[in-house]
């Protein structure tokens, strides 16, 4: 069998697990943003599980009663999922207040007790309703292959609700998110916020567990958000993004899920990739990557930057030391800085190519350029150590190990203020001189 | 019209510790007071009672001569800088702008006379330059001057601010005082919890010295005395208190 890219937005079979996965992720990556930026993450966890006993429940019920409809079953589902959470919801809630238990005590209580009474409830109908026990079982992971397009209508009622609902109250959700306190105390409807956004998160939590799954629903519902927190500094685009994130994670999921089952059953087994692992792990993955290599906050970056820092410090260090003995030969460098001999040929080098170093017969002096800067250096140095031990009352013997750390990371605007605030000293603690602000040809 | 903030027989609890004990003053209009006590003193609290925050366990508090729920919307309330995160997605401006939102409604968007009047509030505060930042890139002194800006957008005639000059460079700690005493030109009351004793008789009009009971208010020459400081601070910061105000006076030429 052939199935074409497009097959799965619009093939009558395909179609529905596909727009079905992508709303529904869509809904609960905006959710997930809100909850997230509140730092109640776990909060999404507790209610995702909390929903299994009353979906269970609800199910042997509805079996009960009107055992000749099984294709309804799904309202059974529903009912008794937002029931039981709402009521796990409840329970935590309760807890925090009369009970004064810790807020992750009370969510790990609530989590473990309402899934253990659910998986308890599972197993008691095994035998006694072994058909309708499969509706139940494929709630733990999620089945996205038997949604029908009455979902992609259900779906996409929910995610318009929270998008719209985002859209509309922007300005004051995110002032109560920024600062509740002052957002209440400013007007602000903050506890009808707050009321609406909690019902929005249930009712996504309930139908993403169709299709992803109890136990892994809070993992859709954050990882769009973690990965989108690391490329903007903006709510608007925030959403915008972690909304991107949650409709490439629920369509890949769903179509690796098809392609990778296919590809493994032709070679004679079968074989099925669950859709919703599939989606939690696109999405993991997304946030993964964007965690490592996201611009300014990714860890790449951060590592690269704290290299880039490591060599300034080298560089300065070594126009510091020249500059205090007007020339050094390479073997009082590389006493001087322990690194490989190599790295610190390369770094003379291109120091040298950048004008900041002079060599002759074999000694490294510094240009005119270079004197300066290692001047400015020492400056920065002494500056701080007399401020320190002046202003600080700092001991003038320990000043000078934080200094050479400073040295490295005062802004020319602390310079400036440190100047005024000393009365532009001479000298250090050290009785040594301060060198002048250097006036350059630019002016600086 | 007499009174901004009254509050009679107040008693607040957290859990059985009492945090505010039987606390009964009177505030007049215009005025701007210094709230003085050690830590947990309930100095906070006492902002948070006022603000509906909090529930007091028992007595009254009232606004403008009148039931409080009906003139909270007059109140501009500057909590403290460490109770937000910093790192939230927001800029300088939205912030200021969030000193607009109360009056807009649930789904109120700011108009572009809220827009020019954060605009306005920002160079005030002179941070024009930085409306666009990410709040996390300012600085201590800056975050406090946006909140000061926030606060002023609201047009209230009730300031309460928590500890604005916590953590606050010398030149920012000058600038909001010297807003604020704009502010109470324009009639508008001021409350501000203090810390520097150093600096309470040069801010300050009036003093309300506070350690879970409420040891004295009125004027800063009346209040603002060894014995009052004592039953404040207790016996280990008396010394220090006593040694701020003997350097105060040396200061300003009374000793």
């Amino acid at each position: 069998m052939m199935i074409s890219f497009w097959d799965f937005f619009i093939d009558p079979v395909l179609r529905a697990p596909t727009w079905g996965c992508i709303l529904m992720c869509l809904a609960s990556s905006l959710m997930g943003v809100l909850i997230f930026l509140r730092k109640r993450s776990l909060l999404a966890e507790t209610l995702s599980h909390a929903t299994y006993p009353g979906a269970v429940i609800g199910v042997s019920v509805f079996a009960l009663l009107f055992p000749l409809h099984e294709e309804w079953t799904f309202i059974a589902v529903l009912g008794g999922a937002f029931a039981s959470s709402w009521l796990g919801l409840k329970a935590i809630e309760w807890m925090e207040e009369k009970g004064k238990v810790r807020t992750d005590a009370a969510l790990c209580f609530v989590l473990a007790v309402f899934f253990g009474v659910g998986i308890v409830a599972a197993s008691a109908m095994q035998s006694a309703l072994p058909v309708w026990q499969k509706q139940v079982q494929m709630l733990l992971f999620g089945q996205a292959a038997t949604m029908t397009d009455v979902h992609i209508a259900i779906y996409g009622c929910l995610a318009l609700t929270a998008a719209l609902f985002l859209f509309l109250t922007f300005r004051p959700l995110q002032s109560s998110l920024f600062d509740r306190d002052f957002s209440i105390s400013a007007g602000i409807p903050v506890s009808i916020l707050d009321r609406i956004l909690f019902w929005l998160l249930l009712i996504s939590l309930i139908v993403g567990i169709r299709s992803v799954g109890v136990v892994l629903m809070s993992g859709m519902v954050i990882a769009p958000a973690v990965a989108a927190r690391q490329f903007s500094n903006r709510l608007q685009t925030l959403f915008g993004l972690a909304a991107l994130f949650g409709v490439l994670s629920g369509f890949l999921g769903n179509y690796l899920s098809v392609m990778g089952s296919l590809a493994f059953s032709q070679q004679g087994q079968k074989m099925t990739l669950p859709t919703g692992p599939m989606i939690v792990l696109v999405g993991t993955i997304f946030a993964l990557l964007s965690l490592m290599f996201a611009p300014k906050r990714g860890l790449a970056f951060r590592i690269g930057r704290i290299l880039a820092f490591r060599l300034r410090c080298l560089r300065e260090n070594i126009l510091k030391g020249i500059w205090k003995k007007e020339s050094l030969s390479f073997d009082q460098l590389k006493e001087a800085h322990q690194i490989s001999p190599l790295f610190l040929r390369y770094v003379l080098f291109r120091m040298k190519r950048e004008g900041w170093l002079s060599r002759k017969e074999k000694r490294f002096g510094l240009t005119f350029d270079g004197r300066q800067k290692a001047a400015s250096i020492v400056r920065l140095h002494r500056l701080w150590e007399l401020y320190l031990a002046e202003s600080l009352g700092q001991q003038v013997e320990n000043v000078h190990r934080t200094a050479e750390e400073m040295e490295h990371i005062l802004t020319p605007e602390i310079e400036e203020r440190l100047t005024r605030l000393l009365a532009n000293p001479t000298h250090d603690p050290h009785h040594q001189p301060i060198p002048e602000k250097h006036e350059s040809i630019l002016g600086n | 019209m007499k009174y901004a903030i009254e509050a009679e027989a107040l008693n607040i609890n957290y859990g059985k510790t009492p945090i505010l004990w039987d606390v009964t003053f009177q505030i007049p209009k215009g005025l701007l007071v210094g709230i003085i006590g050690p830590n947990g003193a309930g100095k906070s609290t006492l902002f948070k009672a006022i603000l509906g925050l909090v529930k007091p366990l028992s007595g009254k508090i009232a606004l403008f001569d009148g039931p409080a729920p009906e003139s909270r919307k007059r109140i501009a309330y500057v909590p403290q800088r460490e109770s937000v995160d910093w790192d939230f997605p927001i800029t300088a401006l939205e912030v200021v702008l969030m000193g607009r939102y109360g009056r807009l409604g649930l789904f109120g968007r700011p108009r572009k006379a809220d827009r020019e009047a954060a605009g306005a509030a920002l160079e005030l505060v002179g941070m024009s330059a930085f409306a666009d930042r990410q709040i996390s890139q300012l600085s201590g002194g800056q975050q406090q001057r946006l909140f000061i800006a926030r606060a002023l957008v609201q047009e209230a005639d009730l300031f309460l601010l928590d500890e604005p000059f916590a953590g606050v460079d010398l030149t920012t700690e000058k600038a909001i005082m010297e807003l604020l005493r704009h502010q109470k030109q324009l009639g508008k009351t001021i409350l501000i919890v203090h810390h520097d004793f150093l600096t309470v008789e040069e801010y300050f009009d009036w003093a309300l010295l506070l350690n879970t009971r409420l040891i004295g208010y009125g004027t800063v020459q009346e209040v603002f005395n060894r014995e009052n400081l004592k039953k404040t601070f207790g016996k280990s910061q008396l010394l220090f208190a006593e040694a701020a105000i003997l350097a105060a006076k040396s200061q300003s030429g009374i000793l």
